[in-house]
């Protein structure tokens, strides 16, 4: 592709930043409609419990207080769908669990909304919760995976034994089994993947405005306006989407759980319009981690049948994830869509994966950062760390044993993925040159002496994204020669403004500041699949790099005319068409105002169709120390090469890569999620959820070595989850790397911080 | 209700609030000052960060009437018209926002690094007295250059651009 100034590959700082610098930034809990109510969200304190509502005359008759609204009122609202449900191994679909607006006499986990109370101000409406009157009973409690699991447990709903939501199959059984029957060697490893909180730093936030024409307008914090529309009113209020008008201004983080229906949604629109006035609801951190999707949970079982010497010949995989209390929108699809990538990076013939979700009572799950992928990239390359141990073999030498060669690309694997590119022992050994790998040694022996333990780890991912629907583009010419792009994906922070503008500018050489993106109103543009999956480059990105061109070519075809020249002699530069090699040219402004530049010639659309996902891939290298009185453990080095196809924005690629290992590494070391027996909250704070830090964070050393993608115009590799995915499995073998040398321990489970890393030194002989 | 009075980024301004008014609140509901950001209720996630009377504080635990007579500067009394501050510049020019919500205290509690500290942090103080700071977006690392960067340029000094 041809180099342009402003245009793909360049290293420009971001167009959105004046605004979130000085201030004028304008996020959804920032705004406010005249004549708004405030709203709060009476929650359950019981995990499992039966409700009778007493009287809310008391609470209805309090200062300020518009409206509380119980189940009664709601009862008429469809449920919040699971709109990704995944079929049992017999082929049937199981029932989800109803999952209404409120809950009418049962609620399944703390924090359960079951009133709504609206009033003039929110200290009023709290006041008004504290008024009403409710009559709990307390049922058992089934919280965490292993206690769904037991035989006998209680059932969180009695529809669904055992207590399982779903139970699948992928891949070929038989054939599998029947390899591990002659298999020289079999290893197995059971891993905890640990339950996430996205906390992003902008909570949730909705203001529902009706207005005249009994339309509502709704402006809330999400990643993507169009979705949370069209459920709104497909499935809840059962109404024509075009009665809700969307709006997402900026969003202040996401990471996936900004995607889905929560309950405030329909709660606000559905007061507002009982009351006629707007209604605002925002969660606050707490609220946070009772009423925003949870990540992760899974218990993992694998098993790896082997040769004599080492070669991968099947592998077996059980994971029971965790789905909460009710299936959340894609909840069931995160753990399938993981063990898609079983494999990973290994030429495995024969595997299957069965995947069970399971109901507890507490928050339902959905995706968070990587949905799937990072389980299963940490599941596997932890497990070939453990297995390189129990057999005796280099772990390097392990994998380039079993990595699947360039030359077999495209590869399909077990699961049905089709790689298109990947050259893993290509990037594994640039990260391990980077990391100075063999000078380890002498590094953990400098380390001894000073009383620390040193490891070193690693983990080679590959992750399947930037696939899907299409993502139609829209890239139009305004009367004064800049150019504005319409589509329906959200920037949560990633910077699509920039990226946008840069496609754009590929093609019409535009200064980035001539081109606005616009996103997040539905009434901008009439579709849109919003952001998740990292799919907002790779799709809708070669969209919008596709309508500019279709652009360009009209500018040039209205140009011709004018100029009197043919096509062929004309290029674009600097916001004008201009025959090559002269100084004769017509500006985009003047363009726009010929008599031919009718408005289907100054406005192009594009949609791309990806064939399949893109396949990111990388290696992380991790080396910790870790002082052995405390368990205190510091990265001291974190090396990232990773294959992302082709680098649209090196500055916006790294900071992507940088956040997303920042929550990988949170997850390794330090994040955990803990429910008590009773299914109470024990972290439900910045207080005692322990979110990453500065000082807990290492600096990083990223570069790409990319092979370009095969199933993009563009060659692009989407990059948005791929950090997260690829860093926790590096640093659980770097820390092992280290346990190990000390004191031959084998696995540790995350979160591996300093209590654990204690007490497993501690108790190791 | 009791009146407050106090400057906010060089302007006199006063009202009647609720003696449990939050500095935060006023600053945002009376002041419509929206940059400074509510992130956690527990005074953990810094994104409420401004300065009163030259120190970094947490507006999410301070008393509005605390501050009666008090200067207070926020982030959008930092840019002189359209020059920025170097701080948030450096921000700018390292890639040190994603989603930007945590940014404003980032840049406030920066500042009141540089005038705690000095023009010459090293990457390790930076880290240790970030500590106030959360970010979800950035995992830091452009955050901590940002501000080597930007207190350098408070000195007057250059550092280059990574």
């Amino acid at each position: 592709m041809r180099p342009m100034k402003f245009g793909m590959g360049q290293a420009l700082t971001r167009v959105e930043d004046h605004r979130f610098i000085t201030g004028s930034g304008h996020y959804a809990t920032d705004y406010h409609a005249k004549g708004e109510l405030q709203a709060f969200v009476l929650r359950s304190p019981y995990a499992s419990a039966t409700f009778r509502m007493g009287s809310l005359d008391a609470a209805r008759a309090m200062p300020g207080v518009a409206a509380v609204i119980t189940h009664v009122d709601v009862a008429h609202l469809g449920d919040l769908p699971c709109q990704a449900p995944v079929k049992n191994s017999d082929g049937s679909t199981p029932r989800a669990p109803s999952y209404p607006v409120l809950p009418k006499d049962r609620v399944f986990h703390v924090g359960e909304a079951v009133a709504f109370i609206v009033a003039e101000t929110l200290n009023q409406a709290r006041d008004a919760a504290e008024a009403i009157d409710i009559k709990w009973s307390a049922m058992p409690v089934v919280s965490e995976i292993a206690d769904a699991r037991k035989k006998g447990a209680p059932l969180v709903h009695e529809a669904a034994p055992g207590n399982v939501a779903f139970d699948h199959l992928m891949g070929d059984k038989a054939k599998t089994d029947a390899v591990f029957a002659k298999a020289a060697r079999v290893v197995s490893l059971d891993v905890v993947n640990n339950r996430l909180i996205a906390n992003y730093m902008e909570t949730r936030s909705i203001v529902a405005e009706p207005k005249k024409d009994g339309k509502f307008l709704i402006t809330l914090g999400s990643q993507g306006s169009h979705g949370l529309r069209n459920t709104l009113a497909k499935f809840i209020f059962k109404t024509d989407p075009a009665n809700f008008r969307v709006v997402t201004p900026d969003v202040g983080g996401g990471f996936g759980t900004k995607t889905f229906m929560y309950r405030e949604y329909p709660l606000a629109v559905f007061a507002a319009g009982k009351l006629g006035r707007p209604v605002r609801w925002a969660s606050d951190r707490t609220e946070h981690f009772f009423a925003c999707a949870h990540g992760r949970d899974n218990l993992t079982r694998c098993e790896m049948a082997l040769d004599e010497r080492g070669k991968f010949l099947a592998l077996r995989v059980e994971i029971d994830a965790n789905m909460g209390a009710y299936l959340s929108q894609y909840g069931p699809y995160i753990p399938w869509l993981g063990a898609t990538m079983l494999t990973g990076v290994y030429d495995i013939k024969a595997g299957y994966a069965r995947v069970r979700g399971l109901f507890t009572n507490s928050v339902p799950f959905d995706a968070y950062r990587g949905a799937g992928r990072p389980e299963a990239a940490y599941m596997l390359e932890r497990f070939v760390d453990y297995i390189a141990d129990e057999i005796g073999m280099d772990r390097i030498k392990l994998r380039k044993l079993n990595f699947i060669k360039p030359a077999r690309m495209p590869y399909k694997t077990v699961t049905g993925r089709v790689y298109d590119t990947g050259e893993f022992a290509g990037h594994l050994d640039r990260a391990m040159e980077i990391a100075e790998w063999k000078g380890f040694p002498a590094r953990a022996r400098s380390a001894r002496k000073v009383g620390k333990l040193r490891g070193i780890g690693l983990g080679v991912y590959i992750e399947a994204c930037g696939g899907g629907s299409p993502e139609p583009a829209y890239v139009s010419l305004e009367k004064d020669g800049t150019a504005t792009v319409r589509i329906g994906t959200q920037s949560n922070g990633q910077g699509h403004e920039t990226a946008y503008a840069q496609l754009v500018s590929q093609h019409l050489d535009l200064p980035l500041d001539k081109i606005r993106v616009k996103q997040g109103d539905t009434n901008d543009t009439p579709t849109g699949l919003g952001t998740g999956g990292s799919r907002s480059i790779p799709v809708g990105g070669s969209g919008v790099m596709k309508a500019a061109e279709l652009l360009a070519t009209n500018l040039k075809t209205l140009a011709a005319e004018k100029l009197e020249a043919g096509i062929g002699d004309l290029e674009i530069s600097g916001g004008a068409v201009r025959i090559a090699g002269t100084d004769r040219r017509i500006t985009f402004a003047e363009i726009a105002a010929l008599p031919g530049a009718k408005k289907d010639m100054l406005s192009t659309t594009a949609a791309f169709a990806p064939p399949e996902a893109t396949y990111p891939n990388g290696t992380h290298v991790c080396e910790v120390e870790i002082d052995p009185e405390t368990g205190e453990t510091r990265i001291v080095n974190f090396v990232i090469v990773d294959d992302f196809g082709v680098t649209l924005n090196p500055i916006l690629l790294a900071g992507q890569i940088h956040g997303g290992a920042a929550q990988g590494i949170g997850q390794a070391m330090i994040e955990r999620y803990v429910q008590d027996e009773n299914g109470q909250i024990l972290t439900a704070s910045f207080l005692d959820y322990a979110m990453p830090r500065a000082d807990d964070m290492p600096s990083f050393t990223f570069e790409t070595r990319n092979v370009p993608s095969t199933t993009n115009a563009m060659g692009l590799k989407g990059a948005g989850e791929a950090g997260t995915i690829g860093a926790a499995p590096a640093v659980v073998n770097a820390i092992v790397d280290a346990l190990r040398r000390a004191k031959g321990i084998s696995h540790v489970d995350m979160p591996a911080n300093a209590q654990t890393i204690w007490e497993v030194l501690r108790s190791a002989t | 209700m009791p009146k407050v009075s106090m400057t906010v980024n060089g302007k006199r301004v006063s009202g009647n609030v609720d003696a449990r008014t939050l500095l935060v609140d006023f600053l945002r509901n009376e002041q419509r000052l929206t940059g400074t950001h509510v992130g956690c209720d527990t005074s953990q996630c810094g994104a409420c960060v401004v300065h009163v009377d030259g120190k970094a504080i947490k507006s999410c635990t301070t008393l509005a009437l605390s501050c009666e007579g008090a200067n207070v500067t926020t982030i959008e009394g930092l840019a002189n018209g359209q020059d920025l501050h170097p701080m948030q510049a450096a921000f700018r020019a390292h890639h040190g926002l994603q989603c930007g919500f945590c940014t404003p205290g980032m840049i406030m509690a920066a500042i009141d690094m540089v005038n705690r500290l000095g023009f010459n942090l090293s990457e390790e103080t930076i880290r240790e007295n970030l500590d106030g700071n959360i970010c979800r977006c950035t995992g830091y690392h452009n955050i901590v250059k940002a501000i080597q960067a930007g207190a350098a340029a408070m000195g007057g000094l250059k550092v280059a651009a990574e």
